[in-house]
């Protein structure tokens, strides 16, 4: 089932090994310091769990150079040591027991003892009870949950400690040295790090920075790592630069307003079957994304062609037939995220699509909004755990037939039924994350999942290529 | 109401009248001044709609035709004549090359009349440009070969809703496929502020977009105009009847806020004409895209009424104190021989036959004084022979009762004289004791004689009162203690007094009022030879008091009654007919009045009102 993203994931290797550019003849060094530019303006080092895509991905990626996870997951969904060394689950997911590295340390010189992680856990979760014992700790939870380990994989679970001012304080390849909010985040290189010394000696984020403004100082070469919009990283890059374009880890879709005007699932119906796909995606998207009528990607369940992203327009108008004319006469309001540069024109171009089929909507970012055009995460490469964050951020009842009850396929499309049932959400996109770096930047293996490394910790095997490396190549 | 008071209203009336005409009828030709100058403002404001309109059309076809001949466009034009379908490389063209010409609106629309790039609505690439025609799209080389020449009004939808627009059409053509390019610019409060709109004018658009009334549609300079909700009736006039309309909104109680608006209907092309040329928008049998609402105050109106009102008030005023003045000299010159008849007829009623009134006039007043001087003369005239006839008659009556009363004493004078003289003479042994009795009915009758000359005396010699504070009950229990004996003895008649108590003092003498109530107390005796009662009763009046003798004898005729008072006349046997005379007399020296009342076989009661204060009655009367 998972075949289509496997051979993604090949082509995604590909394309990073092209990128990396480290032969033979130009070896990895210490030294040097990574500069890095984000679009978000974080006052704080933390994730707020209603966060945009944008600061997502950002302070995730940058968070996680401080701390590290128990356990992290592959492109596949597997588990992989991190912290944790080793875990076990009974048979019915209630109670799992994980055995953790020994040697750890905070960078504050505190031992990352299981005591220590069992408290940061429990703070993080009040509903479980997280006990420590001499090397593992053991997580109790009701009810079960299957996917416990997809879920500390996630950014949110870092073991972090925070001193008196809210910095973090980690075991990851990094310390904060220094944080300007919103504006500058210097790191340095951990020194005694259970993964082993980074490349780099430090690396520098500055925040509030424009895609297009990144592009620029990449361009220039004032930069080293940047985000980048999908369809700029499928471009050729010049100077040497590098880019990395993750599996559509973001779902962009409408979303009906619990007080919203269109309540009859007809209307949504006939909204969803009025939106052409086509040519959003390729003309406002540039070719970047997946026409999408499911809420989780391909690569993640192999079930999403099921759901049909096909426009049918006669369809649309046979359901809004039936309809009296108080709904027919109704202008809906479709708002978006400003921030978003896309947005705009997407909702402009489903507006375009509804009026074709005799619904009136407006663009507005003023006054109740019915329809909502949104962006949100899908954070993690287990499908459950993803099926979940994105119907927490699209605000939609979870109910128990819109729960997976396993990790089965046939579990997880009925509870992807459920909570498309009734056209509250309408998948529109799955949109991949794109990233580029510097001419200079060696030994940088994006992963696929938006991620700065694909194996280990992030950036920890980048090095940084001095001048004379440069012109002897 | 007196003639001068009457000659007063009808001259202030009458100066109210020609200010009431006068103020109307300015008013009348000042508010049709107004109106036609709001006509005149409002043709003026849509002649220059109109010129502007056709002004910023020139401005856009020529921005438009800068859009053509441009690099990029031409550019376009030539991919779309190489094949070149990705609608994609375009997407932003159309935005840029808008905001380089500053147009609000942009649109590159290939040959197939399919947008490939739209600046007020980027995500319609694709879809067909509605306000291009079908058919002859592709061999057009000009606008106007597609009937889009000049500018023109059009409905604009875009994404937030839908606006209006002044449009043009230019044509890019490479190849063999043309490349239209649609400009325009909003058609909104911007447009309306480019309007040199007159003072006390403003200008409002409504634009049409709409089946129903939407009120945020309804723009003035600054957005969306206030209180659009009261002008909905005249937009929907416009609507219905795509013709001009007018009408006053009141924004407030006070009228001078009111304003006029003319309602002046907009059009766009007529889509089902081979022509979407527009040379104006403001045409009839065209679809209604806006209307244009050309307001003028009315507060110059108003004001100007009120000025009008307060000095038509002002002038009114005057001319009643004017009239008042007026009237009063005229009146007074008018009246003055009435009122000198008037107060002559008082002289003459209140006695004074000697009154007459200057004749001044020759006139009917004149006349009419002169026939009063005459009037008067006859009547004085008249009196005196009255007068004289009365005094004649009075001095016979005198004389007949003098005859009367000296009549019988002296018959048996006469009688006794000739016995005397008869026993004298025949009887000598009985003169002596004839003579006894003829000297005693001598002497009787002598007595008699005198008692009447005494009274006749008294009467011609009554006093004048010799006014003290007196207390009237104080003499009318003195009254009855004088007749206490006689009435004892005459025990069947009986006595009630009813004296109120306090009684006022009155100013009075007491021996003169003590005389009036003992001839009345006679007099009701008399009138009881076979008893009664005899009711003597005091009460306090306004301004004096009351005493009322009443008796329940055989009463009084009314002809009696009129004759009561009369000197000489009495109804006895033997009276002088002088008692209720010395009464009357008595009361009218005090101030006060007596009347009678009788009921024949029941009695009669004698009402005397005396004045408090004499002086002061006294002087009155004088």
């Amino acid at each position: 089932m998972r075949r289509i993203a496997y051979l993604f994931l090949a082509a995604i290797s590909l394309l990073g090994a092209s990128g990396s550019r480290a032969t033979a003849a130009t070896r990895p060094h210490y030294g040097g310091t990574l500069r890095v530019m984000m679009q978000s303006a974080p006052d704080a080092l933390t994730l707020p769990a209603n966060a945009t895509p944008a600061d997502y991905w950002d302070l995730a990626r940058t968070l996680s150079l401080v701390g590290d996870t128990l356990v992290s997951l592959d492109a596949q969904g597997r588990p992989q040591p991190t912290l944790a060394v080793a875990w076990q689950s009974d048979p019915s997911t209630r109670r799992w027991q994980l055995t953790l590295r020994r040697g750890v340390k905070f960078h504050d010189g505190s031992a990352a003892s299981p005591a220590a992680v069992a408290q940061i856990l429990g703070a993080l979760h009040p509903a479980w009870n997280v006990r420590a014992s001499a090397d593992a700790i053991s997580i109790e939870t009701e009810p079960a949950t299957p996917s416990l380990l997809a879920e500390l994989a996630l950014p949110r679970n870092l073991i972090l400690k925070r001193n008196t001012n809210g910095i973090p304080i980690g075991t990851g390849l990094f310390l904060v040295a220094d944080w300007q909010p919103a504006k500058l985040l210097k790191l340095a290189a951990n020194e005694d790090s259970w993964e082993g010394r980074p490349f780099v000696d430090a690396v520098e984020i500055e925040f509030g920075k424009s895609l297009h403004d990144q592009a620029i100082a990449l361009e220039l070469d004032k930069t080293d790592l940047i985000e980048a919009a999908p369809q700029a990283a499928t471009a050729p890059q010049g100077h040497g630069a590098s880019s990395s374009l993750s599996l559509p880890v973001e779902l962009l879709a409408l979303v009906f307003s619990t007080n919203s005007k269109a309540q009859d699932p007809r209307v949504r119906e006939a909204l969803a079957l009025a939106i052409d796909r086509k040519p959003i995606q390729s003309v406002l998207l540039k070719g970047a994304g997946e026409p999408a009528a499911s809420i989780l990607p391909n690569w993640m369940t192999g079930y999403s062609a099921v759901f049909s992203a096909q426009a049918n327009l006669p369809r649309a108008r046979v359901l809004l037939a039936d309809l009296r004319q108080p709904a027919l006469n109704t202008s809906y309001r479709l708002s978006y995220d400003p921030r978003d540069p896309q947005a705009q024109l997407i909702a402009e171009r489903i507006a375009l699509n509804a009026r074709e089929v005799g619904i009136a909507v407006q663009v507005s970012l003023s006054g109740a909004e019915d329809i909502r055009l949104m962006r949100v995460v899908l954070p993690s490469p287990d499908p459950a755990t993803s099926l979940g964050e994105a119907a927490r951020q699209l605000g939609l009842p979870q109910s128990e037939s819109s729960t997976p009850r396993s990790n089965s396929v046939d579990d997880l499309y009925q509870a992807e039924r459920g909570l498309l049932a009734g056209y509250a959400v309408i998948p529109l996109f799955h949109l991949p994350v794109a990233s580029a770096a510097g001419a200079r930047v060696r030994g940088w293996t994006p992963g696929p999942l938006a991620t700065w490394s694909d194996a280990g910790s992030p950036l920890s095997g980048i090095w940084l290529e001095t001048r004379a490396e440069a012109g002897t190549r | 109401m007196s003639f001068r008071q009457k000659l007063l209203l009808l001259f202030a009336a009458t100066v109210l009248l020609c200010v009431a005409v006068m103020s109307a009828s300015v008013y009348s030709t000042i508010r049709r001044s107004f109106e036609q100058a709001d006509q005149v403002r409002a043709q003026a404001v849509a002649a220059q709609f109109q010129s502007e309109f056709q002004r910023r059309g020139s401005e856009v076809a020529r921005k438009v035709e800068s859009v053509a001949a441009s690099e990029a466009v031409q550019r376009i034009a030539l991919d779309m004549n190489r094949g070149a379908t990705d609608a994609g490389e375009y997407v932003g063209d159309a935005h840029t090359l808008a905001g380089q010409q500053q147009l609000d609106f942009l649109e590159l629309v290939d040959s197939r009349g399919v947008i490939l790039s739209s600046a007020q609505w980027q995500a319609k690439f694709g879809y067909p440009e509605a306000a291009l025609p079908e058919g002859r799209l592709s061999e057009a080389k000009t606008p106007a070969d597609v009937g889009m020449a000049g500018s023109f009004l059009k409905r604009e939808e875009l994404p937030n809703g839908a606006t209006l627009g002044l449009f043009a059409v230019r044509v890019a053509r490479v190849g063999e496929q043309p490349l239209y390019v649609i400009g325009g610019e909003r058609l909104d409060q911007g447009f309306l502020s480019t309007l040199d709109i007159p003072a006390g004018t403003r200008v409002l658009l409504y634009q049409n977009l709409a089946a129903e009334w939407n009120p945020r549609t309804l723009l003035d300079l600054n957005g969306p105009a206030a209180g659009a909700d009261k002008i909905a009736p005249l937009v929907a006039h416009a609507r219905d009847t795509l013709q001009e309309s007018q009408g006053v909104i009141n924004w407030t109680s006070d009228s001078a806020d009111a304003e006029v608006f003319h309602a002046i209907p907009l059009t766009g092309p007529n889509l089902n004409s081979a022509s979407l040329n527009s040379a104006t928008p403001i045409s009839p049998n065209r679809q209604l895209l806006g209307v244009l609402l050309v307001g003028s105050s009315r507060r110059p109106l108003i004001e100007l009424q009120r000025r009008i009102l307060s000095t038509a008030m002002l002038v009114g005023g005057m001319g009643i104190l004017a009239a008042v003045l007026a009237s009063l000299w005229f009146a007074a010159r008018v009246t003055r021989p009435v009122v000198s008849l008037a107060e002559a007829a008082r002289r003459v009623a209140a006695g004074d036959l000697g009154a007459k009134v200057d004749v001044e006039s020759s006139d009917e007043l004149g006349e009419l004084a002169a026939s009063f001087n005459r009037m008067t003369e006859d009547l004085a005239q008249q009196k005196d022979r009255t007068l004289q006839s009365e005094r004649v008659a009075a001095w016979r009556e005198l004389a007949r009762r003098l005859a009367h009363e000296l009549k019988n004493p002296l018959f048996p004078l006469q009688v006794t004289v000739e016995n005397l003289m008869r026993a004298k003479q025949k009887s000598p042994e009985m003169f002596e004791e004839v003579f006894h009795e003829g000297t005693a009915t001598l002497l009787a009758e002598i007595d008699n004689l005198k008692t009447i000359v005494g009274r006749f005396s008294e009467f011609s010699k009554m006093p004048q009162p010799q006014r003290r504070p007196t207390h009237v009950n104080d003499v009318v229990r003195s009254v009855l203690r004088v007749f206490q004996a006689q009435l004892q003895e005459k025990n069947h008649i009986a006595v009630r007094t009813e004296l109120a108590d306090p009684l006022p003092e009155i100013s009075a003498d007491s021996d003169l009022l003590h005389r009036a109530l003992q001839n009345l107390v006679l007099n009701a005796i008399d009138a009881m030879p076979q008893g009664g009662e005899l009711t003597i009763r005091t009460a306090a009046i306004a301004h004096g008091v009351e005493v009322s003798v009443a008796d329940t004898g055989s009463g009084l005729t009314p002809e009696e009654c009129e004759r009561l008072f009369t000197p000489y006349y009495t109804t006895k046997q033997h009276g002088t007919g002088l008692g209720l005379a010395i009464v009357q007399s008595v009361v009218s020296d005090h101030g006060g009045k007596i009347s009678v009342a009788s009921t024949p076989e029941k009695g009669t009661t004698f009402r005397i009102e005396l004045p408090c204060d004499f002086s002061a009655h006294s002087a009155s009367l004088r």
